[in-house]
Parts: C-alpha cells; sequence; structure tokens
C-alpha cells in the first residue's frame, strides 16, 4: 500500500471541485470494502483519496412519489432491510442480503457496491499475471487460464472479468436510474449504460469520467417488481460470490405472462438483462416448461471458456427456478 | 452417552479468550519494536539476479532492507524428517535460490508496519527464472517411488499375502480412482515472531506447535548456543500441523533483531501462508478391492501419487492408515511421491487419514452397491481384531460400537438403500452415508514438574502446547483428580522452553504423551510428601500437607515414555527432536477410531449439496476433559464437511504458487453451511497404551467425514463424486 492524501469534504459541491481539480490518481471512497481490499493488494494505487461519508445530499432512502430513491451513501444493510423494499422489490432486498457478509454489509455503500470491481485473481493479485485491466496492453491471463468465474456473455478479446455485484443485477431488472453529478453538472444514465463491456479498454469499468460522483438510485414504480426474487447460487451457502444468479420479476395478467424481467449475473462482463428470454414469455402461461424454456434462451449465444461452460445448464436451470419462486409471489 | 469418567470443566481459558485478554506470540509489543515485511517473489523458480533497494530505503522510516548478501553468516534449516527442525530444508533469502512462487526474497524493516509494506513493495528485483512444474500434471513433476527414495526414516510399501491374485479372484470387485487438491491450515493466528536480545540471550514469541524445535532450530541457525534461547508460545491461536515446526521468518526475524540491536516482530501475511508455508499434498489415490458374495474382503491394491516438493521428500503415510480400516486378508500398496516445485507439504489435521479415508470409504461403498449389502453391515463383516500388516492384536479397537451406536443415534434404519429414493418436501434428494475413520495412536517422550505449594495451589509444567484444543483444561482437570484439589487451584505452564523441554505436540500424540507424564509427576509428588513423613491417605488437604513437612513448597520432577521405549530417548526431547512411537508397540497395535454418520440434501437443478445432520462417534479412549473433547470433535466435523465441499487450491500451471490464496476465494465453511452435529464418545480406557487410558482424539474427528458425505451424495443422485472438494458442476445430470 502507498501513502496518499485524504480530503473529507463537507457537501457534494466541494467534493465534485476537489475531483476536478485533483485529476488522474484521484479515488472517492464510501465505505472501502472494495478500495481499500485494492489498495492493500496495489491495484489501486491513489495518492490521493477524497472520503465522501460527510456528503449528506447522498444519503436517506425516499419512498415517497411514484420512484423508489435511494442515496448512494446508504450501506447496504439498512437498504436490505427497508420495509418498501422488501414489499415491493423483494429482489433488491434479497440482491443485498445475499452479499458479502452482515459486516461489510453495514459498512458498504450502495454507489461504491455498484462500482465494486472483478474478483478475476489475475486482476487482483498483481505480478506476474497479465491483466488488461489492471496493465493495459499486458495480455489476459484468464482466456487460457483459471477461468470458471469468469464471463462468456459480454467478453473481449481483451477481457472476460466478470463483474461481481449482486446489487445491480437487480437494478437493471428494474431498469433502474443512476444520477450522477460532476463539474459540468447532473445527469442521470440508466444502469445498463453505467457499466462497460471491456471491448478492447478493460481498464475503465464505468461511463462515468473522474469528477463524477453517483448520488442516488432511482427505481421507477412498477407492478412487477412485487413477484420477484433475487436467486443466487454459490459455491458455500453465504459470504460468497455468485456462480450464477438471476433476478426475475413476473407479472401475470388473465393467466398469462404480462410483464417479465430476467437479469442474469455471475456469468456477464456487466449486469445482464436476457431480453429475448423476456420476450419468449409474454403472453404466455408461466409454467415449469416455459419457465425452462426461458432458462435455455437465456443462455443462448453464450461464448463459454474452457472452465465455465457448465454454467449454461445451471444458469437455465436458475432461471428456470427463479421465475418459478417469483411467480409464486404473484 | 455413557456419563464421562472425568468431570465436565469448562475450558479454563474459555473467559480470558473470550474477553480478549489472551496474548497470542505477536500481541507482544517490546518498547522499541521493529516491524518487519517481505518482498516476494514473482517468478515459478529461479534465483535473485539483483535486489535495487535504492528507493525503497529512501521511504522516510526505512531501516535496512536484508537480502541474500546479507545472511551469508547463517546457517541453512533442514527439514524435520531430514534430522532439522524446520517445515522444509530450503531457507529463504538465506540464498539467491527461488524454489516456488511467492517465495520470500528479502526482508524489510521499518518503524512501523505500513512502512515496510510500502517499501517492500517498492524494491526492484530482478530475476533468472527456469522452467518448473507446480502441479502433479505438469510435465516437468518428477514421480519417485517412496521405497526407494533416499529418505531419512525411509517408507516402505505394505504387501501382506499375494494381493493382486486375491483380487484378481475375487467375486466382486471395485477398481476406482479418487483425487484431492491441496490443501492448507488457515489458522485464525498468522504464524509469526517477535524476536528481541539480551545481550547474548535471545527471547522468540512466536505461536508454535514446537517450542523446542525452534529453540534449537533457530540457535542452529545463527549459531549460538540453545542454552541463550528461550521460546514462549502459551497459546496458539490455531496450528492443525502448520506450526509444527521452525518457518522461514523465524530465522530472519532473530537475525534482523541483532542487526537493528531492538525487537523485531514479523507476522506473515495470510496471502503469504498461502505461498510459503506446508500444505495437505494433492492426491491420487487408486484403490482396487475384491470381496466374495458375502461381502468378505479378499485382497485390496492401493496406488497413491501424493504430492511433494523438489526440495524434500515429504512422507506420505497414506498406506500405513488404509491397511488398518479392515482385516484384508490380503493387501499390497504402491506409493509415489510426485516431486513439483512448491514449498514442502506437511502436516495438516489427519494428514494422511482425510485423504486414505476418502479412498478406501469411498471404495467400500461401491463395493456395497455392487454386492447390494447394507454399508454398515459390509463394515461389520470386515472388522477386525488383529493388524493385517503386523498381525498383532489391537489394544483396543471399538469400530463395530461405534457402528452400531452411531447407526441408532442417527436413525439409520430409516434408510431406504436405493439411490435417488428419497425426497424432501421441497424436493430435494436426501442421501445418508456412513464412513470410518482412524488414526494411528502415538505417544513419546515427555518431562513434567509439578510445585506444591502450602496455600494449597499448584503449578504444573509439562511438555505441550496449548492449541486450543483444551490441553491446559485437560491436564488441570487430572491434575485436580489425582490430587483432590480444586481444579481452580492449579496452574499449568506449558509452551515455554524456560520451564520443561516443550518437544513438538502434534500426530494426536499431546494428551497421550502429556498425561501419562502428569499422573506420574502427581504420583512423585505425594511420594516425596509420603518420604517426608505425611501421611498421604485420609482427608488432608494438600496445602496442609506441603505445610507438615515444614516446608512452603515441594517440586518434584518426573518424566514417562511410550510403551517399549527406551528411557533414553528422552534426550531427544531435551534437544527439541521429534521422538513418538506407535502405532505399532511390542505386542499390540493402538489406534484411535472414527466413525461418521451423514445426511445431505441436495438440490437437482443445482447439484448444490447441504449438510443438515451429522453424527459421529468416536473411540479415542479415556476422554480426559469431555467439554473440550466434544468441541475437538465437533470442530473436526466441521473441518471435515469443509475439507469435502468447499477447500481446495487453485493453481494456475503457468505462474505457479496459488490463485485463491485468501480467504475470501478459498473457501472455508460459513455458519449456514453447517447443520446439527451429534458426536459420542465411547469413553473405554486403553490401559496398555498409556496407563492414563488416552487415545488420541484431535486428528481421528475429521478422518472419514469426506466419504460419508460423497458416500450419502451417491445415495442422494446416483452419482458417484471421486475428486474433492466437490463443486455444483459435478453434480449437474448432463455431467453424469
Ligand atoms: C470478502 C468480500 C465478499 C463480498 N461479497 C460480495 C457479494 O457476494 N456480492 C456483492 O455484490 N458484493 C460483494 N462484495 C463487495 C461489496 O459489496 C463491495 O465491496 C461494496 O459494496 C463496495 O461498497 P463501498 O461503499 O465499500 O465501496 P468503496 O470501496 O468505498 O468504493 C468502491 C468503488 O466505487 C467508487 N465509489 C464509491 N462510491 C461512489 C459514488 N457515490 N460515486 C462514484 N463512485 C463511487 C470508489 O471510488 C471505488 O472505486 C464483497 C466484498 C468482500 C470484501
Ligand atoms: S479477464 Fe480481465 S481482469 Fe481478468 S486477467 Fe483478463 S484482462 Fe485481467
Amino acid at each position: 500500500m502507498k501513502r496518499f492524501d485524504y480530503a473529507r469534504p463537507a457537501d457534494l459541491g466541494s467534493a465534485i471541485a476537489t475531483l476536478a481539480a485533483a485529476g488522474d490518481g484521484t479515488r472517492l471512497v464510501a465505505g472501502g470494502t472494495t478500495l481499500f481490499d485494492l489498495m492493500k493488494l496495489d491495484v489501486e494505487t491513489p495518492g490521493r483519496l477524497v472520503d465522501i461519508n460527510g456528503l449528506a445530499e447522498l444519503r436517506g432512502i425516499d419512498t415517497g412519489g411514484d420512484e423508489l430513491r435511494l442515496g448512494a451513501l446508504v450501506r447496504m444493510a439498512d437498504a436490505a432491510e427497508d420495509t418498501r423494499l422488501k414489499a415491493d422489490f423483494p429482489l433488491l432486498s434479497e440482491a443485498l442480503w445475499k452479499a458479502a457478509s452482515q459486516q461489510l454489509r453495514n459498512m458498504a455503500s450502495l454507489g461504491g457496491n455498484l462500482l465494486q470491481r472483478t474478483r478475476c485473481a489475475y486482476f487482483r493479485h498483481g505480478e506476474p499475471f497479465a491483466c488488461n485491466k489492471r496493465n493495459p496492453g499486458s495480455g489476459c491471463a484468464a482466456i487460457d487460464g483459471a477461468n470458471r468465474s469468469h464471463a462468456f456473455f459480454g467478453g473481449s478479446d481483451a477481457c472476460v472479468a466478470a463483474y461481481p455485484g449482486d446489487f445491480a443485477i437487480a437494478l437493471i431488472a428494474m431498469d433502474a436510474v443512476i444520477d450522477v453529478e460532476g463539474a459540468k453538472g447532473r445527469r442521470s444514465l440508466a444502469i445498463a449504460d453505467l457499466h462497460r463491456q471491456p471491448g478492447a479498454r478493460p481498464h475503465q469499468d464505468a461511463n462515468l469520467s473522474p469528477d463524477e460522483i453517483i448520488v442516488q438510485i432511482r427505481i421507477p414504480a412498477n407492478s412487477v417488481g412485487r413477484a420477484s426474487t433475487y436467486h443466487k447460487v454459490r459455491d458455500r451457502e453465504s459470504y460468497a460470490f455468485a456462480v450464477v444468479s438471476t433476478a426475475a420479476a413476473v407479472r401475470i395478467e388473465d393467466g398469462v405472462v404480462a410483464d417479465v424481467r430476467i437479469a442474469l449475473g455471475g456469468v456477464a462482463t456487466v449486469p445482464w438483462r436476457a431480453r429475448s428470454a423476456e420476450q419468449a414469455l409474454i403472453g404466455r402461461r408461466l409454467d415449469a416448461e416455459t419457465a425452462a424454456e426461458a432458462g435455455r434462451i437465456a443462455f443462448e449465444g453464450a461464448a463459454p471458456l474452457n472452465h465455465n461452460s457448465f454454467k449454461i445448464e445451471l444458469g437455465a436451470n436458475v432461471v428456470r427456478d427463479a421465475l418459478i419462486i417469483a411467480a409464486g409471489r404473484a | 452417552m455413557s456419563r464421562n469418567f472425568y468431570p465436565e470443566l469448562v475450558r479454563v481459558d474459555a473467559c480470558d479468550k473470550v474477553r480478549g485478554i489472551t496474548r497470542f506470540g505477536t500481541d507482544n509489543r517490546p518498547e522499541n519494536l521493529a516491524h518487519g515485511a517481505f518482498a516476494v517473489a514473482t517468478i515459478g523458480k529461479g534465483r535473485v539476479l539483483s535486489v535495487d533497494t535504492l528507493s525503497a530505503e529512501a521511504l522516510p522510516g526505512v531501516l535496512s532492507v536484508i537480502t541474500h548478501r546479507d545472511t551469508t553468516s547463517l546457517k541453512p534449516a533442514q527439514f524435520l524428517m531430514a534430522g532439522g527442525y524446520a517445515f522444509q530444508t530450503h531457507s529463504p533469502i538465506l540464498t539467491a535460490e527461488v524454489a516456488y512462487r511467492g517465495q520470500p526474497v528479502a526482508l524489510v524493516l521499518a518503524e512501523t508496519l505500513e512502512i515496510a509494506i510500502e517499501a517492500a513493495a517498492l524494491l526492484r528485483i530482478d530475476y533468472e527464472e527456469v522452467a518448473f512444474a507446480a502441479t502433479m500434471d505438469s510435465p516437468l513433476a518428477e514421480p519417485v517411488a517412496q521405497a526407494q527414495a533416499p529418505m531419512r526414516y525411509p517408507l516402505e510399501d505394505v504387501s501382506v499375502g499375494d494381493a493382486l491374485s486375491a483380487y484378481e479372484g475375487g467375486a466382486v470387485k471395485v477398481d476406482s480412482t479418487y483425487g484431492m487438491e491441496r490443501q492448507f491450515q488457515n489458522p485464525m493466528e498468522l504464524i509469526g515472531t517477535v524476536a528481541s536480545w539480551d545481550g547474548d540471550r535471545l527471547t522468540i514469541h512466536e505461536g508454535t506447535q514446537n517450542a523446542g524445535g525452534c529453540k534449537f532450530g533457530v540457535a542452529d541457525q545463527l549459531g549460538i548456543s540453545p542454552e541463550n534461547v528461550t521460546v514462549i508460545s502459551p497459546f496458539i491461536g490455531g496450528g492443525f500441523g502448520q506450526k509444527n515446526s521452525m518457518q522461514s521468518q523465524l530465522v530472519l526475524a532473530a537475525f534482523a533483531s541483532r542487526q537493528l540491536g531492538r525487537p523485531v516482530k514479523i507476522v506473515v501475511p495470510r496471502r503469504q501462508l498461502f505461498h510459503d508455508t506446508t500444505s495437505r499434498p494433492a492426491t491420487r489415490q487408486r484403490v482396487r478391492l475384491a470381496a466374495d458374495r458375502e461381502g468378505r474382503l479378499v485382497g485390496a491394491l492401493y496406488d497413491v501419487d501424493a504430492q511433494t516438493s523438489k526440495l524434500d521428500f515429504f512422507p506420505a503415510e497414506h498406506a500405513d492408515t488404509a491397511a488398518r480400516f479392515y482385516g484384508y486378508p490380503a493387501f499390497k500398496s504402491f506409493t509415489r511421491l510426485i516431486r513439483t516445485d512448491i514449498p514442502t507439504p506437511g502436516y495438516m489435521r489427519a494428514p494422511f487419514e482425510h485423504a486414505a479415508a476418502f479412498a478406501i470409504e469411498s471404495a467400500m461403498d461401491e463395493l456395497s452397491y455392487q454386492l447390494k449389502m447394507d454399508p454398515v453391515e459390509l463394515r461389520l463383516r470386515n472388522d477386525t481384531a488383529v493388524d493385517v500388516v503386523s498381525g498383532l492384536p489391537h489394544s483396543s479397537r471399538h469400530v463395530a460400537e461405534c457402528l452400531r451406536r452411531g447407526a441408532e443415534t442417527f436413525g439409520w434404519s430409516r434408510r431406504n438403500p436405493k439411490p435417488r429414493s428419497m425426497v424432501a418436501a421441497n424436493g430435494d434428494l436426501i442421501g445418508m452415508g456412513v464412513a470410518i475413520g482412524l488414526y494411528s495412536g502415538s505417544g513419546g517422550p515427555t518431562r513434567a514438574r509439578i510445585i506444591a505449594r502450602r496455600d494449597g495451589t499448584v503449578t504444573v509444567n509439562v511438555g505441550i502446547h496449548e492449541m486450543g484444543q483444551g490441553a491446559v483444561t485437560a491436564i488441570i482437570n487430572v491434575v485436580a483428580k489425582r490430587l483432590g484439589v480444586q481444579p481452580s487451584a492449579v496452574t499449568a505452564m506449558v509452551g515455554d522452553t524456560s520451564g520443561v523441554p516443550q518437544p513438538l505436540t502434534a500426530g494426536s500424540w499431546g494428551s497421550t504423551s502429556a498425561m501419562p507424564a502428569v499422573e506420574a509427576v502427581c504420583d512423585a509428588l505425594m511420594q516425596a510428601l509420603a518420604e517426608a513423613g505425611v501421611e498421604t491417605s485420609g482427608n488432608v488437604p494438600l496445602g496442609e500437607m506441603v505445610a507438615r513437612t515444614g516446608r512452603d513448597e515441594i517440586q518434584t520432577d518426573a518424566s514417562s515414555v511410550a510403551p517399549g521405549q527406551d528411557p533414553q530417548v528422552l534426550g531427544r526431547t531435551d534437544t527439541g527432536r521429534v521422538a513418538p512411537a506407535g502405532p505399532v508397540y511390542p505386542g499390540f497395535v493402538t489406534y484411535s477410531y472414527a466413525v461418521h454418520f451423514v445426511e445431505v440434501h441436495v438440490e437437482a437443478s443445482t447439484g448444490r449439496i447441504r449438510v443438515p445432520r451429522v453424527v459421529s462417534m468416536f473411540d479415542c479412549g479415556r476422554v480426559l476433559s469431555p467439554r473440550t473433547a466434544r468441541s475437538q470433535a465437533i470442530g473436526g466435523v466441521v473441518w471435515g464437511i469443509g475439507g469435502t465441499l468447499r477447500e481446495g487450491a487453485e493453481t494456475d500451471a503457468r505462474y505457479g504458487g496459488v490463485m485463491n490464496g485468501d480467504i475470501a476465494e478459498y473457501l472455508i465453511p460459513v455458519n449456514a453451511d453447517i447443520g446439527s452435529i451429534e458426536v459420542g464418545f465411547i469413553d473405554e480406557p486403553d490401559f496398555q497404551v498409556n496407563r492414563s487410558g488416552v487415545k488420541g482424539l484431535g486428528e481421528v474427528v475429521m478422518a472419514g467425514v469426506a466419504p460419508a458425505i460423497t458416500n450419502a451424495v451417491y445415495h442422494a443422485t446416483e452419482t458417484r463424486v471421486r475428486d474433492l472438494p466437490v463443486r455444483l458442476e459435478m453434480l449437474l445430470r448432463s455431467q453424469e
């Protein structure tokens, strides 16, 4: 770990000003559970930290009106326990509950959660591994290496690192919107546009400029979130990243599917919406057979690596089970 | 459950540990302490050409950088199993050689740990890299028949009767191969040293299972008299074999402290522990079993490939265990050591027994289905009172009793023998499995000293280490009962070389060695009192007896050795050497036994396995401390679950080292992985093996859990898992 300067601005404006003035080697820190971890591994080596925990503008959960607003500094644990989330969006609450550990959830913020970095071991553990994300141009050790936990959707020749988070998978199923503020003012972007597929520039995870801060997450009120689940399969019963996960939500009208959302975790470089699987269900009954078919469709087009092809079958089953659980809540 | 002979004593150090008062080795912070951090090799094998220390040394607070050029006065360490004191022969930073990726290549000393870490990352190291073999499958791995290997303590293959003919002539046969990845001990307490000098006297605070070995080992490396070294290790935050010998950092901490003229602390971080200390070696075991139609084994062939390093021949004793499961009329083993470029493997809880049980007891389960015979019945039919290897009787063997009591407690009779026949309300497939585990009953030379005082207090000092297993609680239980005093009046001093010698505590020979010495020293005390003219029968309190001698305190010494050992062997203990005997003694053979019954629930769509219920029965001789024995047993079963379903090192053969080298990625069980665990003890003393009637417990507890789980998985799913750890993909239907 390198020495660094530290600033703790009191409001959003001065935080942005500090960021804008500081330049490249600056990172903002919320809960620190991703950032400090990577700093200890010498993967992140910022010369300056801007601590945003003093920004009141980023706090609070607002459940009034026609959308749900979650401040970027809301702790994972607090959001997971929020009664409106539990009632209207069980998939959001479950995605948080099933992530990390209670200690981490007490510390970690929602904004930081969205921007957590990949668990790819070649990325995290530095020299001697080739890794384009950590060291652009050095190559990708994972493509021919230990890639059981890597992505078969959204990868490139340069990088196949899986996006590891759970919450963003549930958010993309709910078409959440992210409000960010930077030196050029405020803007909103769909959660689907927040994360970048690696392409030729895997070192850049998100479509944010260095002076931009996530202020809040907005989830439009909808009638599909209530019958939903976040179904996560992992290598142990708790405290592990997803091997495969599915966020599923469904609205049944007159016995057939009127609206359905399916998003996949653990298998893609970014939060992954399985739209063709959704399409296949619209207007049909949801039963074990159609759910299984949707599961199969969700994994069409996968480009499996040496060690992750089992996730095509496993994932299809997980999608099917998630749809059945979600429908059971309708 | 039967009533235990010894009373239920609350763990004596429990309250201090819960309150965080207990000081472990590196909790010591002498004044003016300097901190050390290692820079580690990024190549798979080769040598260090140069170390550029310029920018590291320029960092304020850096005191010194030590490389192989600075350590020429130090003698390399020697491997424990080659007459030395260390976990391997190779001593990082004592030479330019890099034997494996992750090995320390330089040590930075600084005013704070943070500065030391930052500076270590600033070192610029040039290497010459050579080709290497990181795994057993690498082209450069070198197989060697163990019986031919030039080992200091050679190991023969086991050969009883004509096993090949017996196997070939058998009516029913199994021929299967079982694999297991490398595993790591991961005790909570990291390995580390606090070293300080007072003139030419060196004091070491370190959590070690082998204070004696560290004392003599570091003295040898530094070229000083062992009399000038004191090693203090009263508490160990878990050892599990990883702390059973001298580790790389010890001599470097002592050396750096002498150079700087101030105390030095080095704590080896978790990730480095995956790269520069021991592991349970990876194995591949082929088992061929043949039986007659009544299920009686007629012959067994057992071939083991076990990983070792290119530095040392780490003995693979799987066959000695495998040959003791049953009364095979014929048995033949063939063991190869596969030499690879990793640190020398070592003794991780049930080092060979975990793997051997997985192979033998999985094969027995496969046999039971071929025979259409209940697995418990098959095991009962092949039980034996005689050790087939030596032809000697077992001093005690209550396997049948464990099987019967376990089956009853577990409700084995409710098991439908047909695979995939039992289904839970939520659709999960239910499976029930059983397996045996065993572990050799060893013991060794131990010294003890006792001081009884006029005020009624007693201090006992004995050669053993408190690793959290409850050694001190058991000692106090034994002393209190024998001397008729309250446990609270007794204190025990262990793990400190300023008292009686502190030999290695491992191999489940801790209690079997120390308790006879403790009993002997209690008896010696009573004899000393009698010789002083004090009436020792009747109800006179101990303090009063001491008072009647006219003295303030009475001190006596005693020692014990294992059956058949020459008391001369105490000399080895006195010089920090390992000297256990067993399991084969003059006239008999001793093993401890475990029988595990496991229920699993398998989610068919994902292959996810849960273990809601385990019932385990143990035959460990006399139970000295019911409470800590129970904890020990539950802990062992938990580890058995982890060692089957979770733990496994991942290696990328292109790079060497361990990919998942931290406990976020190297999975160990969490609470949610563990269901109900019920443990029971036969509690029958074995007075042939020692006067205390104890056989070992610490290791046997996890032996056999693995096959009990995978046998249950087979019963649930009809899929036979032959490679550990079990992963989801192994149970997906299409993978079958
Ligand atoms: C052992 C372990 C297990 C874990 N398991 C899981 C799991 O199962 N599922 C899961 O989803 N997660 C898991 N996590 C990840 C964890 O959820 C994240 O580390 C956490 O959510 C990050 O939040 P934070 O506030 O601590 O982020 P920080 O570490 O403070 O920041 C992370 C990144 O986001 C940036 N950032 C933070 N806030 C903002 C903002 N408002 N605007 C712009 N940028 C911002 C930071 O600059 C930094 O780059 C695990 C983590 C650990 C250590
Ligand atoms: S997958 Fe991406 S993060 Fe992993 S090694 Fe390749 S480039 Fe690096």
